[in-house]
């Protein structure tokens, strides 16, 4: 009953007419951000980041979740019409999404997605909303050796996204938890690896990394690859899609929400994995499962409410632990710090207001993004023919602001064009380097819990083994480990002489 | 961000699915192995500015980045035998992937792009913030091809003020002004636009 006083409380705030237009702008940015190939949606909340100086914690939180949500869902209005993913996570979108373009059923392939998308994303905000709570007096009972095993779960969990590549996705991993050490230690106060240096001592950010490594490589690939992102035409008659049609697919969308939800809250899996398993698993459990890639409704619908599911899901760790479970989530995370706010199991005891209004605005959101997808369907073949010139010159400077105003450094500047250029050429080699942002953003969470997990305990390193969560928690790692690999594993058995 | 062609990702998901991707040249995953090996085994060298003189009670700052650094050298190691065993038996190595469109990309626009975008970060904090910003949308639309005179001079000066605006105006980041006459020339813009 506490739970929902709360709620109407936290509705209250969200539709307070300040609060309801930050989440309507902040969906529309996300969905528009998510459309634009070379725009990813943690690209667009990196670069929203600054915005967040100006706004207090609450209004901060709003504007970020509305992006989160527009831009999950964004990413597959150009994997449906034009055939090119908006984000990795609507990668799977592009199978049959596509192929339903090409026969002429854009509209109707849009409204599936984007009903598909939006009942994900419901179901796992109500999931945030009413478990949320359970799971923050659960977390109470965590200490640094849960903490630590919880960033291990997330570390690992790299490997289900590269699980063809372990070798190369682990030095990724290690690669971005290296840069992760650079500066300051969190216990004994050392200086690591900072050249002398002043500026590299107070560390390096991730979100920093991040903008390097994803923005400007894409930009810089823009111009060099001559890529044509106009609309195609597509010959058919644009279908209405009538209730009963959605819920032809009702199984493959509840299917796909509930991995969505799984996946989600694992701290580091996010939404690509989601939405490639769900795909997976729709394909192995769909009676038309075979004929999937030619354009069934299914093969669209699962994958699309596993991604926007994982939005809920994934703020699940970072409310109640202070794990962020994705690139985005992190940039959320980034943005509570700067406003103070400290997210975690005291957030719900000491601003519980603000903790239901961001639930709130997460169910509006989602509830809104049926709108915001058709509209900006509509608009995305216009912008699509702005000049890839004029896109990336503008994406530059949006992510070199970014950058900057991490710190208001100009030192953070030059590490973004450090590794700009480092992402475009781990992208022209095919090196991955999601793993690499991932070991950055949590690498130092981890060592920060092992190291006074360890001091805690006087240097008992059985700390993480005899405590039942921690020691449940790393099983569930390695079990995570095993079953990621073990297609790869059964694949290279098969192929050994007899 | 290629385009998907669904013969070459045969729907089947994985980490590259759907780019549609080609070998990298076989000896680049050799020597990128090679020299991550070598700088995970020459960083612990350079981790500490100052030599302590003292030990520090339990493991210490070096040990975590230490840990790190080791199971990097140890992994590159791995990686490095698996390439050479490949190189060895002359097979098709497929550790690394390069995007499909391999072919046609220009890597000269590519570096030119990388140089222009360095410029303009280097030269932020000298001619400041509104004249670097103008002189990059300019010159990065003309190097993408545009020459229409209304594009070259509409997308710079309504783009800078706008961007002057939402950032310097609104949210109020102290970006840079730039040094001496750029200096004066960024605060006579900023009180002309209004945002002084």
């Amino acid at each position: 009953m506490q739970t929902i006083n709360l709620l109407l409380a936290g509705f209250q705030s969200a539709f307070e007419l300040a609060a309801f237009i930050t989440v309507v702008v902040g969906l529309l940015v996300g969905v528009i951000a998510g459309a634009l190939p070379g725009i990813s949606f943690v690209n667009a909340m990196a670069m929203a980041l600054p915005f967040t100086y100006a706004m207090g914690a609450t209004q901060a939180m709003l504007f970020l979740g509305g992006i989160y949500v527009g831009g999950v869902f964004g990413g597959s209005i150009s994997a449906i019409m034009i055939n090119v993913p908006g984000t990795p996570a609507s990668l799977p979108s592009t199978w049959d999404g596509y192929a339903m373009t090409r026969k002429g059923q854009v509209k109707r392939a849009l409204t599936i997605a984007v009903t598909a998308s939006a009942t994900g994303g419901l179901v796992s905000a109500l999931m945030l909303t009413f478990l949320s709570a359970p799971f923050a007096s659960f977390a109470m009972r965590f200490s640094q050796p849960e903490f630590f095993a919880a960033t291990v779960l997330g570390l690992v969990s790299v490997i289900a996204i590269a699980k063809d590549k372990p070798i190369i996705t682990l030095i990724s991993l290690l690669i971005g938890m290296a840069i992760g050490t650079v500066g300051v230690d969190p216990l004994y106060g050392q200086a690591r690896f900072s050249f002398g240096i002043p500026e590299v001592e107070s560390g390096i950010r991730f979100v920093v990394v991040m903008i390097g490594l994803f923005a400007i490589g894409e930009v810089v690939d823009l111009v060099a690859s001559n890529r044509d992102l106009r609309p195609k035409k597509t010959d058919g008659k644009p279908e209405r899609v009538r209730l009963r049609d959605i819920l032809a697919v009702k199984g493959a969308i509840l299917r796909g929400t509930g991995i969505g939800c799984m996946i989600g809250v694992i701290p580091g899996a996010g939404a690509t994995p989601g939405a490639v398993i769900a795909y997976g698993v729709e394909k192995q459990i769909n009676p038309r499962g075979a004929e999937f890639g030619t354009g069934v409704e299914a093969g669209l619908a699962a994958p699309e409410a596993a991604k926007n599911a994982t939005t809920g899901a994934a703020m699940v760790p970072l409310l109640t632990l202070g794990i962020p479970g994705s690139a985005a989530t992190a940039i959320m995370l980034a943005a509570m710090m700067l406003q103070g706010v400290n997210p975690g199991p005291l957030l719900f005891i000491m601003d519980p207001s603000m903790v239901y209004t961001i639930f709130a605005a997460m169910i509006i959101a989602n509830v809104l993004m049926i709108g915001a997808g058709f509209g900006v369907a509509q608009m995305f073949s216009t912008l699509m023919r702005t000049p890839p010139a004029i896109l990336a010159a503008f994406i530059v400077v949006l992510s070199l602001i970014g950058a900057y105003g991490v710190r208001n450094n100009i030192f953070d500047v030059y590490v973004c064009l450090v590794f700009g250029v480092l992402g475009w050429a781990m992208k022209r080699v095919g090196f991955p380097s999601a793993p690499l942002v991932l070991g950055v953003i949590l690498g130092p969470l981890a060592e920060r819990y092992f190291l006074t997990a360890v001091a805690n305990s006087r240097q008992d390193y059985s700390v993480f083994f005899t405590r039942p969560i921690s020691a449940t928690i790393l099983f569930i790692a390695f079990v995570f480990v095993l079953w990621s690999l073990w297609p790869t594993l059964k694949s290279r058995i098969g192929r050994q002489p007899a | 961000m290629a385009m998907v062609d669904k013969t070459q990702t045969d729907l089947a998901p994985s980490g590259a699915a759907g780019t549609g991707l080609s070998t990298v040249p076989r000896l680049v995953p050799a020597m990128l192995a090679g020299m991550l090996l070598l700088a995970s085994v020459l960083l612990p060298a350079f981790m500490f500015e100052t030599v302590r003189e003292q030990p520090m009670p339990g493991l210490g700052p070096g040990a975590w980045p230490g840990a790190i650094l080791f199971a990097l050298a140890a992994f590159s190691a791995l990686w490095l035998l698996l390439e050479i065993r490949a190189l060895a038996r002359s097979e098709r190595t497929s550790s690394l992937e390069a995007p499909a469109e391999e072919e046609t990309y220009r890597y000269g626009k590519a570096l030119g792009g990388i140089g222009l975008v360095i410029a303009f970060g280097w030269l932020l904090p000298v001619i400041g913030f509104a004249l670097a910003t103008g002189l990059f949308l300019l010159v990065w639309c003309l190097y993408g091809g545009q020459r229409h005179p209304l594009v070259l001079t509409l997308v710079p000066t309504i783009g800078t003020v706008a961007l002057l605006w939402m950032f310097m105006g609104l949210a109020l980041m102290p970006l840079s002004r730039g040094v001496g006459v750029f200096e004066r020339f960024s605060v006579w813009l900023l009180t002309f636009i209004g945002i002084y």
